[in-house]
């Protein structure tokens, strides 16, 4: 990887893990939203970093939908159940899995290679996608379709019992 | 005698690990932590970015020669599922929850 994609990974990595944590600390839907969708910039950098061009303009405009369903006036609020014993476990396994996560990344071997295609081989990625990998896709493009679906049919049935 | 500078700035297979792992681990840390289902839904995008981060990094740093872009592939499907299953919770929440 050259000096100017390498930079271009470490700045886009930045504005990610900012935008992380802003989805993950932010009080309010509205900044969450925003931090959702900055997260989302910073992957689509990654990604281009990466020389997944392709990846990143999709993941753009996904991340950008979710962040408009954040922010937008359909949120509600559902209080979980769960006790302050369980969420404080949940987030110490959190750290766990850092660690672990990071302990591996340090520790395994790993071997250096060349990359030989192009930054945004969108032909190649749409051959896997429709050509070799065509359950995989439809199961997502079901995936989607269900979950719009559903989607519409609670807010509406909620739209209509009111 | 000549004094060497800095070397270039690069980036490899374990940088990207670590940013994959911090940000599976922010996600998985603001599911468990938010009180709000809602909010915790809204952490799934934040899980599959550090998910698709290292599945993209491997198709990068693929030693096996060529480009195997399978990792690509699933980046954009994980980018997808998120954006589906975000619609789906807020959409249950939506029939659940209050203002």
């Amino acid at each position: 990887m050259d000096s100017l994609h390498a930079i271009g990974f470490y700045v886009s990595s930045g504005v990610l893990l900012i935008g992380a944590l802003g989805a993950a600390l932010a009080p309010a839907r509205g900044q969450r939203g925003a931090a959702l969708a900055v997260s989302g910039v910073g992957l689509a950098g990654v990604y281009v970093s990466l020389s997944a061009g392709f990846a990143g303009a999709i993941a753009l405009v996904c991340y950008a939908g979710c962040a408009f369903m954040v922010a937008g006036p359909r949120y509600r609020v559902v209080e979980t159940v769960a006790g302050t014993m369980w969420r404080q476990l949940g987030a110490v396994g959190a750290a766990a899995l850092l660690a672990a996560l990071v302990y591996s990344a340090l520790r395994a071997d790993f071997v250096r290679a060349n990359f030989t295609g192009g930054a945004f081989d969108a032909r190649a990625v749409a051959r896997l996608l429709l050509a070799h990998d065509v359950v995989a896709t439809q199961a997502v493009a079901l995936l989607g379709v269900a979950a719009i679906a559903g989607a519409a049919v609670a807010w509406r049935s909620r739209d209509r019992a009111r | 005698m000549a004094i060497e500078g800095p070397g270039p700035v690069s980036a490899s297979l374990v940088a990207v690990f670590f940013v994959a792992a911090g940000v599976i681990a922010v996600g998985a840390f603001a599911a468990a932590w938010r009180r709000d289902l809602t909010a915790a839904v809204a952490t799934i995008p934040v899980m599959f970015a550090g998910a698709g981060v290292a599945f993209a990094g491997v198709a990068r740093f693929a030693a096996a020669g060529g480009s195997h872009l399978l990792g690509q592939e699933f980046a954009v499907l994980l980018a997808i599922a998120a954006l589906a299953l975000v619609a789906l919770g807020l959409g249950i929440a939506g029939r659940e929850g209050t203002r």
